[in-house]
């Protein structure tokens, strides 16, 4: 990083001057101190620092704030433990906010008096954005979004002729030319978007949606230029790239004229356009969101696609993804999917709105100045997955899907990653004359 | 800066073990780090789509489309997931010296 200037500074701080921001000053102001949250978190169950412990996150961000934003952290910063925002106190900011939090909100949830430490995260994270301090590997993640319109810096020509090839063999596989991956068509019912990694490495998903569209006589299409779900800037703390990433979301909506955007598989994307995208934009969104795991429940409520529980044989465990779980409200429709797709679910503990992250969070799967500690913290759920005996772990995000994926290799649970869509796909009971 | 020790000498990677210099990857470096990945053996195949990503990132910068693995080298998508277990980006990219690509990978 480069020499923190006092115009840098004073970025950084801009940031945390609340300017009648009284969310801000509540939750910096808040913390009794009770060390609830410890406990909560990954990083600390396994290795129980007090440097981890969530409070502490608060903690630092609050420092700086009394420092500058107060009488007697101006006066007397000794006193009221005020910290200046200097070189060492970015460092450690920087360590702990981005390199020791998946922004998972599971401390926030356990807090004994509601103090929204996940929020205090990312105004601290926006803090040091603003600074240029973000760590360069997730930076590079959100210039390729913003440069490229994806994530992964795939071209529009690579794009397409990947969806084409899926196309051929879905087509091959229903043996019906009308079976088909709609781009850029105008008018249709859902405008469907995809994380980037699964054209460009891991397509099975996006063949697997395109299936249950087809039973489901769904009428959507893909755009090819806006369909990446992903918002890494909701991870940097730029407010502005986070800006403009969701109003191509919106202006990509408007121009086909789709009734309804239906999110993929992505916990932090879901997050970031459905509940961040109205305060991103600053107003509300005219026309319905939705994630795909919502949709899949919906098709099979009513009865659009007929399933069969009884071709899998392997049992299964669910992992929830924090940002549609915890912070998305999205819990029973995974279960409900689950159920019309096997007979040998099983539970982790804890699960739902309590489960524990998977390690990959918060932008962690892009850091690599982290990757150590983030395989570390992954035990808490590599022992949650032994302990279940399931074979097959679903999760309904490409996130935690390479996560998990990890921790099956580096704690050798010789377990099966699957996307919710590929799991209803293999299940899918298609019309007779389709068989 | 990590680095990972060969019996002849010690390469530098980022934190998640990918080459920070691309330009120095051999092929026994590939095999080194394929046995970490625990693959005992690289194959034909495997060689194939090593071959095929390399060509691709010294003429384009970046790894190819699975596609376009699957086209050139005539393995099945499914195939690929199983001769690399962590997948194509962080398994055959990574055997094949490439640097970490961006993304949820």
């Amino acid at each position: 990083m480069g020499v923190l200037t006092e115009e840098i500074k004073q970025r950084g701080l801009e940031v945390l001057s609340s300017h009648g921001n009284s969310k801000l000053l509540t939750h910096l102001n808040s913390c009794v101190h009770c060390g609830l949250c410890s406990n909560s978190c990954v990083y600390y169950k396994v290795d129980a620092d007090e440097h981890y412990v969530p409070a502490k996150k608060v903690d630092i961000v609050a420092s700086i704030y009394r420092r500058y934003n107060t009488f007697l952290g101006k006066t007397l910063p000794k006193l009221t433990n005020a910290r200046d925002l200097d070189e060492t106190s970015i460092d450690e900011l920087v360590d702990l906010l981005f390199g020791s939090c998946t922004m998972c909100g599971r401390c926030t949830l356990h807090c004994s008096i509601g103090v929204d430490i996940g929020y205090v995260v990312r105004k601290g994270r926006e803090m040091l954005s603003a600074m240029g301090y973000v760590p360069k590997t997730l930076q590079a993640t959100v210039d390729a979004a913003i440069e490229t319109g994806n994530n992964m810096s795939i071209s529009t020509e690579e794009f397409v002729d990947t969806l084409k090839w899926l196309e051929d063999d879905l087509q091959y596989e229903l043996d019906d030319e009308n079976a088909n991956i709609p781009l850029n068509e105008k008018s249709k019912n859902v405008m469907y978007t995809l994380n980037p990694r699964e054209p460009k490495f891991f397509p099975l998903s996006i063949s697997a949606m395109a299936k249950v569209f087809y039973a489901a006589k769904e009428s959507w299409t893909l755009s090819t230029e806006m369909y990446d779900v992903t918002n890494y800037a909701f991870f940097s703390g730029n407010m502005d790239e986070a800006n403009i990433i969701a109003q191509r979301m919106d202006t990509e909506m408007k121009n086909l004229d789709a009734t309804k955007c239906v999110l993929a598989e992505c916990g932090h994307g879901s997050r970031a356009y459905k509940w961040e995208g109205p305060n991103y934009l600053g107003r509300k969104l005219p026309y319905e969101v939705t994630t795909s795991v919502e949709l899949l429940a919906q098709y099979i409520r009513d009865g659009r696609i007929k399933l069969d529980p009884e071709r899998l044989s392997e049992v299964v465990t669910l992992h929830d993804p924090c940002n549609l779980a915890r912070s998305g409200g999205v819990i029973e429709e995974q279960r409900y999917i689950l159920s019309h797709v096997t007979k040998n679910f099983v539970e982790m503990t804890p699960h739902g709105v309590d489960n524990f992250c998977c390690g990959g969070g918060g932008g962690q799967l892009a850091m690599s100045e982290y990757n150590e500690r983030r395989m570390k913290i992954a035990k808490v759920k590599a022992d949650q997955i032994k302990s279940t005996g399931a074979s097959i772990v679903a999760t309904p995000c490409h996130n935690c899907v390479d996560q998990l994926t990890q921790i099956d290799q580096h704690y050798k649970l010789g377990v099966k990653i699957m996307t919710l869509a590929e799991l209803v796909a293999d299940a899918l009971v298609l019309d007779e004359e389709k068989k | 800066m990590a680095t990972i020790e060969l019996e002849e000498m010690v390469l530098e990677v980022d934190g998640d073990g990918f080459l920070t210099q691309p330009e120095i990857w051999t092929e026994d470096i590939a095999k080194s780090i394929a046995e970490i990945d625990g693959i005992t053996e690289l194959t034909k195949k495997h060689w194939a789509i090593i071959n095929v990503i390399r060509k691709n990132y010294e003429e384009k910068g970046m790894a190819p489309m699975i596609r376009v693995i699957c086209q050139e080298t005539g393995v099945r998508l499914r195939e690929i997931y199983e001769l690399f277990p962590l997948g194509p980006a962080r398994g055959a990219c990574r055997i094949a010296g490439l640097p970490k690509p961006d993304g949820c990978v």
